[in-house]
């Protein structure tokens, strides 16, 4: 069957996958020896499932991977949320996707790999709506777009990996550069009045940047105030600056989880802004975000022959 | 006619919102909304998301009286925005030479009328009143609130994220509103409990017939039913959670509450009772300008950031920690009020499962271990109203 993500072999009577049983054993492991202090995680909450900080090795069982587990828990490694780091050494466990952006935090010297041990996750693509008791078979309508042609399924860059292989995740009903293409189809017009309308919603929560794995500056521009380079009232002028310079600075490190979007309490559809500038990049520079720390993004190489015909 | 209670069809209840709109009363009211409003052109294709429903719903001003949603949960932002919007001009600057001209904004309001607002966001600006008139008196607040007649709808829908009842609400109360709608076969019984109310019903008396007394104790029933619903969601005693906080400010529990939270604030924008604001200068030109307040979070590290660069509250579980005190402690304390009505919109928005209501459920069993109860005599002032 093409829709199903979970993994075949479970053991009797738990409902556990055998992935899910490595998961755990080596996050047991890990914290038995001390290599790491907390292993950050999906557990199933009370709404679907969630983060979690698992201590101790006792917890190690309420780790969970299924479809559900969106979050990409990458963002817990911002070396300036300081409640987490003062937890000591973190097990993280990520998926082929979540990989990218911690490959873009070591390119971005925000990070030394040694900081932290990997615990890679085979994944046949999640859900776009992942607030439920148990993991629906993925489908053309619920699975997240950005899973179509996932292209780290196995990830090189972890210390661990587990689970079975997985089927490709089924082709959603509208992808996303199909999305795009029907957007870039429209007059000039039409476009900015699309964008005018979403970002009219804005209420400059910043939600958008406190997710973002690769937000990771001391000091966001939005939060200066001499001189006060965007103005943090919620109106047209103040909503246009700050989520124009949001998508721009991230062009090129820019992984496309998604978790802007999912954490807009607004929904505004930051993706399609997020992957068009993926799409320019890869134009303009050949670029693609990969999990290979050592690959230079474009934002942080020059070359004496890079394109420039768009400078005018 | 029974002085109180009323009995009103759904068409009687949308022709009262038209006969409004018609006198060119602003009429606020949910509203179902395309995801992608406009153009239309892009909803079938850019925006929505496949396999969901490409809606949600808002509170807007209608421009059509069948816009008025009667059936659905809670809107995506609370009625907070109607009182105190997301941004707002406090004054207007000039400066010519070396004086400086003020020109004042207006704090006098047109009346308009909200329909069906939900209990939980009318019950909030009865709280948020209190601050909105301590040691100052916030006249583009005030102006609005007596300006506005609001008519509550018992709430259609409750889910597990609901707990009004635990914080002193109630899916059918008028606390905070005029009146109240509830659906009844064929219509709904419309009961006004204030002067407001009554003058409303007055106006639109052509709408209205009197309510049966066995239509009447038909709703107490439904409600009754409603109330009981949300209680098996959440029940905490606020008192002795409101004594615990404010007694256990390094307690581990109090002190470690934001593990997974990412900081966002979505929870402070969802809010119906958070209203802190900044205050910012925004420069429209060489020597002029306007003074604004906008919403403000105590979620974000700016909030308290100091000057000469010290940070109070320096990390997220200090930040969080903030955020149950103020709502759960210090404002009752203050003001005899918990900053919460149960409407769990913060629960809901939150992505990383921040969940208050287990929240409020692991305080209220620390409040309550033995030894707690005997330890926090004198019995306190009761929390809500």
């Amino acid at each position: 069957m093409n829709e199903t993500t979970t993994d075949a072999k479970t053991s009797a009577g738990t409902g556990v996958t055998a992935g899910v049983k490595d998961l755990r054993a080596i996050a047991r492991a890990l914290l038995e020896a001390g290599d790491v202090r907390v292993i950050i995680g999906w557990e199933a909450g009370r709404r679907g499932a969630r983060p979690v900080f698992v201590t101790s090795p006792a917890e190690a069982d309420k780790l969970i991977f299924d479809a559900r587990c969106v979050h990409n828990l990458v963002t817990y490694l911002n070396p300036r949320r300081d409640h987490v780091a003062e937890l000591g050494k973190i097990g993280l466990i990520v998926k082929g996707c979540d990989v990218k952006a911690v490959a873009g935090l070591l390119r971005e010297a925000q990070l030394s790999r040694e900081d932290v041990v990997l615990i890679g996750v085979r994944c046949g693509g999640v859900l776009e709506e992942n607030e439920m008791p148990v993991a629906a078979a993925l489908t053309r309508s619920n699975v997240a777009p950005r899973c179509y042609v996932c292209d780290n399924r196995e990830p090189a860059l972890v210390d661990h990996l587990v689970g079975e292989p997985q089927p490709e995740p089924p082709r959603p009903a509208q992808t996303m550069d199909e999305r795009i293409a029907a957007l870039d189809d429209k007059p000039l017009e039409e476009r900015w009045a699309f964008w005018t309308e979403q970002f009219s919603k804005c209420v400059r929560c910043y939600a958008c940047r406190q997710v973002c794995p690769l937000c990771v500056c001391e000091r966001c521009v939005a939060d200066k105030t001499r001189p006060q380079w965007i103005e943090p009232s919620p109106h047209a002028r103040g909503n246009l600056s700050w989520n124009i310079t949001r998508a721009l600075h991230l062009a090129g490190r820019c992984v496309g989880c998604g978790e802007c979007e999912r954490f807009c309490p607004v929904g505004i559809p930051l993706s399609l802004m997020n992957r068009k500038l993926q799409q320019i990049v890869a134009e303009r520079y050949g670029y693609t975000v990969g999990d290979d720390p050592e690959q230079a993004a474009p934002i942080g190489d020059y070359r004496l022959d890079d394109e420039q015909d768009f400078i005018k | 006619m029974s002085a109180e209670r009323f009995f009103i069809s759904e068409s009687d209840l949308r022709a009262l919102a038209a006969d409004l709109l018609g006198a060119g009363t602003v009429v606020i009211a949910p509203v179902v909304v395309a995801a992608c409003a406009s153009p239309a052109a892009m909803a079938s294709s850019a925006c929505l998301r496949p396999g969901t429903e490409p809606e949600g719903l808002e509170y807007r001003a209608l421009t059509d009286a069948a816009q008025l949603d009667l059936g659905r949960g809670l809107p995506i932002l609370s009625l907070k925005g109607y009182f105190l919007p997301e941004h707002e001009a406090l004054c207007r600057w000039k400066q010519k030479g070396t004086t400086i001209e003020v020109e004042a904004v207006p704090t006098e309001f047109a009346p308009r009328v909200v329909l069906a607002a939900k209990p939980c966001d009318s019950a909030a600006l009865a709280v948020v009143d209190k601050v909105m008139n301590w040691d100052y008196e916030d006249e583009l607040w005030n102006g609005r609130r007596a300006a506005t007649t609001i008519i509550n709808l018992a709430c259609p829908v409750i889910d597990e994220s609901c707990f009004c009842t635990a914080v002193g609400a109630a899916p059918d109360a008028t606390k905070g509103a005029d009146g109240l709608l509830t659906p009844v076969k064929h219509g709904y019984v419309f009961e006004v409990t204030t002067e407001k109310g009554r003058a409303l019903a007055e106006a639109h008396k052509a709408r209205l017939s009197p309510a049966a007394d066995a239509l009447a104790a038909d709703t107490d029933v439904e409600r009754a039913a409603a109330r009981a619903r949300v209680a098996a969601n959440l029940e905490i005693d606020a008192q002795s959670v409101r004594d615990w906080i404010d007694t256990h400010f390094e307690d581990p529990l109090l002190a470690s509450l934001a593990i997974r939270c990412n900081g966002c604030g979505a929870c402070s924008s969802v809010c119906p009772t958070c209203h802190c604001f900044d205050i910012v200068d925004e420069e429209e030109g060489v020597g002029r300008g306007t003074r604004r307040r906008c919403w403000d979070t105590c979620q974000a590290p700016t909030f308290t950031l100091h000057a000469s660069g010290h940070n109070p509250r320096g990390d997220q579980h200090a930040r969080y920690r903030q955020r149950i005190n103020h709502k759960f402690a210090i404002y009752p304390l203050k003001f005899g009020e918990v900053l919460c009505t149960g409407c769990g919109r913060c629960t809901r928005v939150c992505h990383a499962g921040q969940d208050l209501s287990e929240i409020l459920q692991a305080i209220d069993i620390a409040a309550w271990r033995p030894g707690a109860a005997e330890a926090a005599a004198p019995a306190p002032e009761p929390v809500t109203s």
